[in-house]
């Protein structure tokens, strides 16, 4: 899910950035810092929509760099254990398949898949129903329900389940 | 990568992460925990295997009946974090998209992977036109102490009845009796405000 948050990160800025240019020259850095990094308690900085405020710098000792705190607004993305997302499948093979919701991989076990759904090796392997009705291949959307996350320093990993009530494939592609 | 990636996870039991290596012994039950973290259960199973017979033996009658998983993203998330539905995320990104397109001056700052792909996402699952009016109609369901998060989660889901919303959304089964009416009439709007697919 999105939020919308506020966050705080203390800047070490080099003296040549200083002058007229100093909050431009933070907010950048900022920026270059920040978007696209992703913490266990956030998740994924998406964008930064605002600065709220930037303090009165800090000289460090025995260094020319001085530190201001800057407190802004961002959009994260973050799953949660429970949620229910909508995800496009990336990859399939017999241990389940792979999805992507926005910046966040999803990985579904086969045991986390409907009994009733056979795994079908071939060009396009897929899991399909014994009837045939329900298949789910590369690109296929599924709406799944979150069930663990891992967070590195660059991704967030989930795993996802579509064994329950109103789980599953939305949209197949090659029905479509 | 099987084994290390399914360590890693956190579990949504409270146990501890000691306890992994117990459930990776009972792969046949169906409990939840076990489940989650066995890619493949027959090589997990004999790798667990040793010595998790004891800890199972006492274990599985607790674990057998995981609690159902539920959404807790108010106390895991500081205060003043907003949920965001999708539709008025992708409005934000997109402002930002457009703006960026104008304001690129400096070269050295790109917009990261992720937001494209947040966005993209945001897009996708954006079902309405008009984020506002979805915000007022949801907006009923606080005064039913409906929490941000499961309202955010409602408009993104788009459940079609009040028994599929209760199905995705356990939380609110325990305001089951007050809520179903209401719930109806809400996604009974919703639905008018659906974008044309």
């Amino acid at each position: 899910m999105f939020f919308h948050i506020v966050l705080e990160r203390n800047m070490q800025l080099h003296p040549r950035f200083f002058g007229r240019n100093l909050r431009e020259n933070i907010v950048s850095k900022l920026m270059k810092d920040v978007e696209g990094t992703c913490s266990g308690r956030h998740g994924f900085v998406v964008a930064i929509t605002g600065i709220e405020n930037i303090g009165k710098g800090l000289i460090r000792d025995g260094t020319g760099f001085v530190t201001f705190p800057v407190k802004y607004q961002c959009v994260v993305f973050r799953p949660f254990k429970g949620e229910i997302l909508e995800a496009v499948v990336t990859m399939v093979n017999k241990m389940g398949f792979f999805a992507e919701a926005g910046p966040v991989q999803i990985f579904v076990s086969n045991h986390l898949i409907p009994d009733d759904m056979e795994f079908q090796t071939g060009d396009m392997p897929n899991y399909t129903t014994s009837d045939g009705s329900v298949k789910i291949q590369k690109d296929s959307e599924v709406r799944l329900k979150i069930i663990g996350t891992r967070v590195d320093a660059t991704e967030i990993f989930c795993i996802g389940t579509i064994k329950d009530d109103f789980l599953g494939v939305i949209n197949d592609p090659a029905n479509a | 990568m099987e084994k290390g990636g399914g360590n890693g996870f956190s579990l949504p039991s409270k146990e501890p992460k000691s306890s992994l290596k117990s459930s990776f012994a009972k792969g046949k039950d169906d409990s939840n925990k076990g489940r989650k973290i066995h890619f493949e259960s027959e090589g997990n199973l004999s790798k667990g295997g040793k010595g998790g017979n004891i800890a199972n033996g006492g274990k599985s009658a607790m674990t057998k009946e995981p609690p159902p998983l539920e959404l807790k993203i108010e106390s895991e998330l500081p205060q003043n974090a907003k949920p965001l539905m999708d539709c008025e995320a992708a409005q934000i990104l997109q402002g930002i998209q457009d703006q960026m397109v104008l304001l690129s001056r400096d070269p050295t700052i790109k917009l990261p992977v992720s937001f494209d792909k947040g966005l993209q996402y945001a897009k996708t699952g954006a079902r309405y036109t008009n984020p506002q009016s979805v915000g007022r109609v949801l907006e009923d369901l606080r005064k039913h102490g409906v929490s941000d998060g499961e309202i955010s989660l409602i408009a993104n889901v788009f459940p079609e009845t009040a028994d599929e919303a209760f199905a995705l959304v356990p939380s609110l089964k325990s305001k089951a009796r007050t809520l179903r009416e209401p719930l109806k009439d809400i996604l009974g709007e919703l639905a008018k405000f659906k974008q044309p697919a």
